[in-house]
């Protein structure tokens, strides 16, 4: 960990010499980051590697946040972020604690990158299909440690893969835990199915049932209930804590937000603030019972807990953000899904998804499709949209799947953060939802 | 000129271990950030140093980047399948920098001001309208690039952001949003902006979808860029002239007699204003279409073998160092008309509309020759506006757009996108507007 020779204990004495109020709110935060990037085959350069460590000192007072950030741990940036931060004069000085870091790793790619495209290509063979792909594939570490004058939080650590596949017929992006058979069966599964509705036509536009597979769920609760629930999107539209107890969705949902049961190498214990985090109730039976909320947010209202805060990066304060959702399992087997959807669609995945803040309309984008005929899964069809306002749509649960799969719901960028989100949910169905091509 | 001492030590390292091909990008920055929303005041400074490394032969290379200073001696991963060619170095005509490059970032006291006096604005013009966020960035950077190709050059940018969120009166309120870059944060005008918001959440509001949807269409700025973004895959590239094809008409021409493009990455007082590239390749002025005939692609040094048409222009942008340098537009625009201001143009509409702003992200079937893009405005009726419109898609096919210029006005203005796209005013004849939905 290259934060284990951190002297935190200097860092908390010289942050508190910022604190004037009982209620400032004060931190620094040191993140390294390490990215891999293998690109497509015969695609110069061909590793990328990127490496980057700093810090960021912030101080919150009465509502307002001042934050100084840095590229680089080094003790005299430290000390001059300090004062940046608490607004003195360049000729006022703080200490600098010594702020001694690990080397990072010898520069070089984890072998697993250069396996995954060949195991990739097996997998589709395994399907009866072949085509060409260009699949990029990243490994993303980030190392992080956040201080307070008071308290330390112990040392976090992330790592996880992302792939990105392009081909005449469309793009496939996934987060993955691991770079193992699975995850190479789980892309080849999904551009295989690309391949096969690649001259389907879109179906028609259609109000009736639509079956999601666990991956389209993840981007649906990410959208419709994550961003939702965040108390700064919740805020535009009054106070926060006023959404708690509000019917959001219908009865069958039961939506948690959980970082310490996300996949073992993004677990959390303490959020990008250094707070612990907790197995939060979002949806409980449909009811909104716990916001997202970090800090700052936790403070305008004892209804919200923080634990929540997350940051994208050090040059941007932390803000409210979901980790790892988790939608509880039902009661409804597969078969049965599918039995009561005749005449529906059944999409495996979204290929993005927005929420507008303000009007609380919802896009999701899935790129293909497969009709549900007498119980089973049918012929391929185009992309389609499923649009609607969030509680409108989320009203329209009827069932939810028995068998909770992970399925990692991808990158988020909502305020310029970009920032990797996971999710355990099982296929879920929607009916009298409108879909257009 | 000469690079730094540690620079050429840096890549008289890289050559030592058998890497004739590199390349070392070292930046500094520093930018202010200011941001208000309905609860909290965020100022942020930050400090950015870093670097980047290309190196390689012409079969195995690697791209390697990071915080703090660029290793003298290494170590250097090694290179991977995958080729890797650099620039000769090439003579820039001459160039004055810009005397606002030396203009400190706007301050707290000043920023906060600008953004408060905006919310003040808004309003004024329309009464109980409001920001819901406001985002301010205000930065400059230096840098340096050196290779083992002899490229020695030093860069200065200088740039503003303005991210604006408003929400008009009742429940729920219409929202516009407006992002913006300029030089300096100096140089946005809080009344402007204001009124230009004010224009756009009035007509949400009252606006519905026209009952006939014809007739002549003045397009402001924002649609013109919207579209013109859009078109970006039929400019850029060497495949371009090949994607335009199909639309030119008997004599060679995609578009009408007002339709001339142009990219300049050394545009007098343009956001990117530079007289190098990404990669060090001098910038200059290159018409890509003139009269509504295509004469040339944009072109990177490296796509310019002969098999397109055109010469070759500094166009490998570099947003940042992490990113790797790649071709696409600095500054391109739609030349205007320096004769004719916007009112004579409105005047000019005996039955039409005038579309002020996109809404939302548009569809664009560049193969396909059709595109549909949001839009709202005014039914104009003599040269008057008659009511607002709202809701509704400007739609047609990307041939009647080009060719259905009929006049462009003076009020070129640019937006950030794909990097800075500018349009004037333009009437159009041969589109539709139909409702949303």
């Amino acid at each position: 960990m290259p934060f284990s020779e951190l002297d935190t204990a200097a860092v908390a004495r010289t942050l508190s010499q910022l604190g004037e109020q009982p209620d400032d709110l004060i931190d620094a935060f040191f993140e390294r980051r390490e990215e891999l990037e293998l690109p497509p085959e015969g695609e110069g350069p061909g590793l990328r590697i990127r490496r980057e460590e700093g810090f960021a000192v912030r101080l919150v007072r009465a509502g307002q946040t001042w934050l100084a950030s840095r590229d680089g741990i080094e003790e005299k940036s430290f000390a001059d972020a300090l004062r940046q931060v608490a607004r003195a004069l360049p000729s006022l000085s703080y200490p600098e604690p010594l702020l001694r870091v690990g080397a990072p790793a010898p520069a070089g790619a984890g072998r697993e990158l250069f396996e995954f495209p060949a195991a990739v290509g097996r997998a589709v063979r395994a399907h009866h299909a072949g085509f060409p792909l260009r699949l990029t594939v990243r490994r993303h570490r980030r190392w992080l440690q956040v201080v307070g004058p008071r308290l330390v939080a112990a040392a976090e650590k992330e790592a996880f893969y992302s792939c990105a596949v392009e081909s005449a017929w469309g793009r496939y992006g996934v987060l993955l835990p691991a770079l193992d058979g699975a995850a190479a069966e789980a892309v080849a599964a999904a551009v295989v199915d690309q391949f096969r509705a690649r001259h389907a036509a879109p179906p028609a536009p259609f109000c009736g049932v639509l079956v999601l597979g666990p991956e389209a769920v993840a981007v649906l609760l990410h959208e419709a209930v994550g961003h939702t629930l965040e108390a700064d999107v919740l805020a535009q539209g009054g106070r926060a804590e006023a959404a708690v107890g509000v019917a959001l969705a219908a009865s069958c949902l039961d939506v948690l937000d959980d970082p310490a049961a996300a996949p073992a190498p993004v677990r959390r214990t303490t959020d990008d603030e250094g707070l612990p985090v907790c197995r939060r109730w979002l949806l409980r039976a449909g009811v909104v019972e716990q916001p997202l909320a970090d800090a700052l947010w936790a403070a305008t209202s004892p209804a919200l807990v923080p634990g929540a805060g997350r940051r994208g990066t050090r040059h941007l304060p932390p803000a409210p953000r979901s980790s790892h959702l988790e939608l509880l399992p039902g009661e409804t087997a597969w078969s049965a899904l599918l039995a009561d959807a005749q005449g529906g669609l059944y999409v495996p995945a979204a290929s993005r998804g927005a929420l507008d803040a303000q009007s609380g309309e919802l896009t999701l984008h899935f790129p293909c499709a497969r009709r549900i005929r007498r119980a089973v899964l049918g012929e391929p069809v185009g992309a389609c949209v499923l649009r609607g306002r969030v509680g409108e749509l989320l009203a329209r649960a009827t069932a939810v799947g028995t068998e909770p799969r992970p399925a990692g719901a991808g990158w988020c960028a909502k305020g310029g953060q970009k920032l990797p989100v996971w999710a355990t949910a099982p296929a879920l169905r929607l009916e009298g939802v409108a879909l257009s091509s | 000129m000469s690079g730094s001492p540690r620079h050429e030590e840096t890549l008289r390292g890289l050559l030592r271990c058998g890497l004739p091909e590199a390349e070392l990008f070292v930046k500094r920055g520093r930018t202010r950030r200011l941001a208000v929303s309905a609860a909290a005041e965020t100022s942020v400074i930050s400090q950015e140093r870093a670097w980047a490394v290309r190196a390689g032969t012409r079969r195995s290379s690697f791209f390697m980047a990071g915080t703090g200073e660029p290793p003298e001696a290494g170590p250097w991963p090694q290179p991977e399948p995958g080729p890797l060619r650099l620039p000769e170095p090439l003579e820039a005509p001459p160039w004055n920098e810009p005397s606002d490059f030396d203009a400190p970032l706007v301050g707290e006291r000043e920023g906060l001001t600008l953004l408060a006096s905006l919310g003040r604005e808004l309003a004024a013009e329309l009464p109980g309208a409001r920001l819901e966020q406001a985002a301010l960035e205000d930065g400059s950077s230096e840098g340096e690039l050196a290779s083992s190709r002899g490229v020695r050059a030093r860069f200065r940018h200088r740039i503003a952001t303005l991210y604006l969120e408003a929400v008009g009166p009742g429940r729920p309120g219409a929202a516009a949003a407006l992002y913006l870059a300029a030089r300096e944060a100096r140089r946005f005008h809080p009344s402007a902006l204001a009124r230009r918001l004010a224009d756009r959440l009035a007509v949400q509001a009252s606006g519905g979808p026209p009952e006939k949807g014809g007739g002549e269409l003045l397009l402001a700025p924002p649609v013109g860029v919207a579209l013109l973004a859009a078109l970006l895959p039929l400019l850029v590239g060497p495949g371009a002239a090949a994607r335009l094809a199909g639309l030119r008409d008997r004599r060679g021409r995609i578009g009408s007699e007002l339709l001339t493009l142009v990219d300049n990455g050394r545009l007098a007082g343009g956001a990117f204003e530079c007289p190098i590239d990404g990669e060090g390749v001098p910038t200059a002025e290159v018409v890509l279409v003139e009269k509504g005939t295509f004469r040339q692609p944009l072109l990177a040094w490296w796509q310019a073998d002969g098999a397109a048409p055109g010469l070759p222009s500094g166009c490998s942008r570099r947003p940042g160092w992490r990113d790797l340098p790649l071709p696409g537009p600095t500054h391109l625009y739609l030349a205007p008309d320096p004769r004719a201001p916007v009112a004579a143009l409105l005047g000019e509409v005996a039955h039409g509309y005038y579309l002020i702003d996109a809404t939302g992200a548009g569809s664009f079937d560049l193969a396909g020759d059709r595109f549909a893009l949001p839009v709202c405005g005014f039914a104009v009726d003599a040269g008057r506006a008659s009511a607002p419109v709202a809701r509704v898609v400007l739609c047609g096919s990307i041939g009647a757009l080009l060719k259905g210029i009929v006049a462009v006005g003076r009020d070129l203005s640019f937006h950030p996108l794909a990097g800075m796209i500018g349009a004037p005013t333009m009437l159009v004849r041969g589109l539709e507007l139909h409702g949303a939905g």
